[in-house]
């Protein structure tokens, strides 16, 4: 029998799509966020913001030694991806605290996402550009202009090419900048000479295979000339921070201890075996040079303990965003930095 | 479908999504950062608009590239695969076959050799929609029309040619349909080929706005993909009501 489809019959499927949508979408808010409420939650999510490699070393350690048991939680670490972004996990209650670049947390600060800092993971950024040492020569940034550069448009490699090339009042007009893409190919090819990487992983990944074939890589650091544009930080929602500090507290130090212990040189060997379960196609050696890259990243000379928030780096990056026009106007960058361990 | 009904068919759609999508925000009382304003939108679209519609309209002009390749090429492999000789086998079994990998899975093979410019872009738009076109093709040439075939048969004078003049003949609205269908998945096609590596098209558009969580730049693409999916569809139903007035008179 055939249905008439009138437009009352419709109406009414639209406002049921609409009850469904409302309702499913305020389910899951309550289940996992809901708990952002009055008693502390049980389950802790906390969403990382790239997939399990050495970048995120601290985090496995603090999943799988058991540190956040310790210190009275149970907490999932969820992998991050291209595809996901923290803070709107945060905002969705799908999650309790995550990991996001500074200029994701500036961006929706912009916005109106309640989104708190409470530790600062990365003291560098670990965004370099790798040349082949023998055929690429730089000094200083007005070298850049002699050079093919890959850059990933609309990603934060952009950001800071365009902070130092403005600093060193360089025209980007005068670059020959290269589009790039998932694949390094137009790097091996010698189509570009100087491709973003991140230092503690493709970096060193990439200067083996360059070692491999007799080539010796160098890495073009943004920072030595600098520009500081912060990296990986520990976020959590405003309704998070006010309503449960003292969770923030606990999680925050188990977080923090966890990334110590994982960066520790006696603790090195472990690191590495507990990596290696995440990445068993990196061999060891590599791994090894990953975390240790990775330490002068979270703990450079003069850092103690990871998570200290670098307030001056912070306020350049959000100048940058403001500059590029990234963002309208200045979030008032010091609102949202709430490390509560400090 | 004229083009104006299309148009606003899809328009409708994309009103309700996007109405939704306000009503989800406001009522749950989202930021802007996960759902952009009302206003956002009209302020991307007044910056940006001209720019992504030339995009929207370079990957427009890739895709119906790409379909005409893929039609082609569908047109040709089909006709050697109806047959049931040795040739005929092998390429309804490497159809068959090939049409199950993803083309997202051999692209980065595709980029290796193509690079990221034009060639990769047509090349991966043809293959999303030639798969679907060859594997109908290849039904609809190979079903023999036995109540027209037969008299031609008896009398010793169907050949090849006459075969599929009188199996396309019968067949035209199953060709039309099919050939129109695949329009959209030419679109996608070349969206997706952009997404992963251009420097140009709606599709590198998207992957840019991604970067930097742009929701309301995502938006304005779909709407422009909608616009230009509804205008390419009006354009090849026209064309199959061309041809079949040509062919017969209706």
């Amino acid at each position: 029998m055939k249905i008439p489809f009138t437009k009352k019959r419709f109406s009414i499927f639209l406002l049921l799509f609409l009850v469904f949508c409302l309702t499913s979408c305020s389910d899951s808010t309550r289940q996992k966020g809901g708990d952002q409420g009055q008693s502390q939650p049980k389950h802790i999510v906390y969403r990382l913001k790239w997939l399990f490699n050495a970048s995120v070393v601290g985090d496995i350690w603090a999943k799988e030694k058991g540190v956040f048991e310790l210190a009275g939680l149970t907490v999932e670490v969820k992998e991050g991806g291209p595809e996901q972004d923290a803070i709107k996990d945060l905002e969705l209650g799908r999650a309790h605290f995550g990991v996001a670049s500074a200029d994701q947390v500036i961006r929706a600060a912009a916005k109106g996402a309640p989104v708190l800092v409470v530790a600062q993971l990365f003291q560098k950024n670990p965004l370099q550009w790798i040349y082949r040492c023998d055929q690429v020569h730089i000094n200083s940034p007005q070298d850049l202009k002699k050079y093919r550069i890959g850059v990933t448009f609309g990603g934060n490699d952009e950001a800071i090419l365009l902070a130092l090339l403005s600093k060193y009042h360089l025209d980007p007009q005068n670059l020959d900048l290269y589009a790039v893409h998932y694949d390094f190919n137009p790097f091996w090819k010698g189509l570009v000479n100087l491709w973003p990487v991140y230092r503690n992983t493709q970096g060193i990944l990439l200067s083996h295979k360059m070692a491999k074939i007799g080539e010796k890589a160098c890495f073009f650091d943004p920072t030595r000339y600098g520009i500081k544009f912060v990296a990986n930080s520990v976020v959590t929602s405003q309704a998070i921070y006010d309503q449960h500090p003292e969770l923030v507290v606990r999680f925050v130090k188990a977080l923090l201890k966890a990334w110590a212990d994982a960066l520790s040189e006696e603790n090195l060997e472990n690191a590495v075996a507990l990596l290696k379960r995440y990445a068993p196609e990196t061999p060891k050696p590599i791994l090894e040079e990953q975390i240790r890259a990775t330490r002068t990243l979270v703990l450079p000379d003069g850092v103690a303990m990871p998570g200290m928030i670098d307030m001056a780096a912070w306020r350049q990056t959000e100048q940058i965003m403001v500059d590029q026009q990234l963002i309208d106007k200045p979030v008032k960058i010091e609102r949202l930095l709430k490390p509560p361990l400090l | 479908m004229p083009f104006i009904q299309r148009f606003l068919q899809f328009l409708g759609i994309y009103i309700t999504g996007v109405m939704t999508l306000w009503g989800v925000k406001y009522f749950f009382g989202l930021s802007d950062y996960l759902v952009p304003p009302p206003l956002e939108l009209l302020e991307v679209a007044a910056s940006d608009g001209i720019r992504d519609l030339l995009a929207a309209a370079n990957t427009m002009l890739v895709a119906v590239a790409g379909h005409f390749v893929a039609v082609l090429l569908a047109t040709f492999v089909a006709i050697i695969g109806r047959s049931s000789t040795l040739a005929g086998n092998l390429t309804r079994m490497a159809a068959f076959n090939l049409q199950a990998y993803p083309v997202v899975a051999i692209a980065p093979i595709i980029f290796l050799f193509l690079g990221d410019g034009l060639a990769s872009r047509l090349l991966i738009a043809s293959l999303i929609c030639y798969f679907p076109l060859l594997l109908s093709f290849i039904g609809i040439f190979s079903q023999p029309v036995d109540e027209v075939e037969h008299f031609f048969k008896a009398t010793g004078r169907l050949n090849i040619s006459l075969e599929l003049k009188i199996r396309t003949f019968e067949n035209l609205d199953k060709l039309i349909t099919v050939i129109v269908g695949s329009g959209t998945t030419a679109m996608v096609g070349t969206i997706v080929a952009e997404f992963l590596a251009a420097t140009q098209g709606v599709g590198y558009v998207i992957r840019k706005a991604l970067y930097q969580s742009n929701l309301a730049k995502i938006l304005i693409a779909l709407f422009l993909i909608g616009l230009f999916s509804s205008i390419y569809l009006s354009l090849l139903e026209g064309c199959g009501k061309l041809v079949k007035k040509r062919m017969i008179g209706i």
